[in-house]
């Protein structure tokens, strides 16, 4: 900058012109400018300052907090992964979905050997059962009448095995019962699939089945093939009393 | 404000804080579970068929069996006694069915394996002269 009079060249720090010694009055409005500079400067210092002060510790505590929640659900979920059990039947139907085709041939072997109750034993143990793939679509009619034949069989054997001792309380009655509606389910499923089956080989599975429900009933409920219809027609209270008469040699 | 957000965030924390512990709790509790030894169901069940056995009640034993068999075709460890038994039974009854039915070749094949499965019951062995009894003597 330059002296208002002699335009000799003058800093803003100087009063008077060292030329002519002239006032300067720009360094006069620069001290001015220069002082209320830094009140303002201050002024703002110890607003950011108290603001500082009062947000101090805000950071610290929200940091906790998530920590703690973070914390919290790992935790939680670390506990529910540690708890949870596999789910061994979605296993075992997965399994079976896999290996369809393996265990149907498998199911015409036991078929094939007339091991009916082993049949029905495998499809239970693979879920094979209740919840047959398309592969098992060939085995429908078998299917349900090995179902009940099985439970005819096992029933018959719980009754013919059960306990001797008269202070042993072995449910006759109720293996008794559950029989007589196991048959009765046995010869309707069978004269419905027997008229359905086309199929000459899984035709004669069902008649085999039969001829050995009936060939069981003659040997361990004394009922003779003469007296076999009337059995298998009469009402299930009058086979639950036939089949009490024969257990307990009345 | 901030001094409002501060009381806020400090009662937050007091609660994640218990929440936190709750979920070390539940955490150790779930492990401490998991480690405890456990009661063995196939030493339970052991006992059970044994009382069974005691009171002749092979009809039970038979049920356990086929029980057991509709999620398991070979026996899981600690159950080998109860298949043996219960396959034993199954067989020893068909043998009666076979001959009533006139299959001897399969009464046959299944009076070998019934000797097969006797020698492989040990000290259940009297099981199979019991259960024998039973099939024979029936109705």
């Amino acid at each position: 900058m330059r002296c208002d009079k002699c335009r000799h060249e003058i800093g803003p720090e100087q009063k008077r012109c060292p030329n002519c010694g002239a006032v300067n009055k720009f360094a006069l409005q620069h001290k001015k400018n220069m002082r209320k500079f830094k009140e303002k400067y201050a002024s703002t210092e110890n607003e950011v300052k108290e603001y500082g002060r009062s947000v101090e510790g805000l950071g610290k505590r929200a940091a906790i907090l998530a920590a703690l929640l973070v914390g919290s659900i790992v935790l939680i979920i670390a506990a529910a992964i540690v708890d949870a059990d596999p789910d061994e039947e979605a296993a075992v139907k997965r399994d079976s979905e896999k290996n369809a085709a393996a265990y149907a041939e498998e199911a015409d072997g036991y078929l094939e050997r007339g091991e009916y109750v082993e049949y029905v034993s495998f499809l239970y143990a693979h879920e094979l059962m209740n919840f047959p793939p398309e592969e098992f679509d060939r085995f429908r009619s078998v299917h349900y009448v090995a179902g009940y034949y099985y439970e005819c069989i096992k029933r018959m054997e719980i009754m013919i095995l059960r306990s001797d001792d008269p202070e042993y309380y072995d449910g006759l009655d109720t293996d008794i019962r559950n029989f007589c509606m196991y048959v009765d389910t046995f010869y309707e499923t069978f004269e419905a699939q027997k008229n359905s089956e086309k199929n000459e080989k899984y035709l004669g599975y069902i008649m085999d089945m039969e001829a050995e429900l009936r060939a069981a009933m003659r040997t361990y409920l004394s009922i003779s093939e003469e007296e076999m219809q009337e059995f298998i027609d009469s009402s299930r209270g009058l086979k639950a009393v036939r089949v009490w008469e024969v257990l307990r040699h009345e | 404000m901030n001094k409002a957000v501060k009381v806020i965030l400090n009662i937050l924390i007091v609660i994640a804080s218990i929440g936190f512990f709750f979920s070390v709790i539940l955490l150790i509790s779930v492990i401490g579970g998991k480690n405890k030894e456990k009661e063995d169901p196939a030493e339970t069940f052991a006992g059970v068929m044994d009382y069974e056995i005691r009171h002749r009640a092979y009809g039970e034993v038979m049920e356990d069996y086929y029980v057991r068999r509709l999620s398991h075709m070979d026996a899981p460890a600690g159950y080998e006694d109860l298949y043996r038994i219960g396959e034993y039974g199954h067989t020893a009854f068909m043998i009666r069915v076979y001959e009533e039915k006139g299959d001897t070749e399969k009464a046959s094949a299944l009076r070998q394996k019934t000797e097969e499965l006797r020698g492989e019951l040990g000290s259940y062995e009297f099981t199979a002269d019991e259960m024998d009894e039973m099939i024979r003597n029936a109705p």
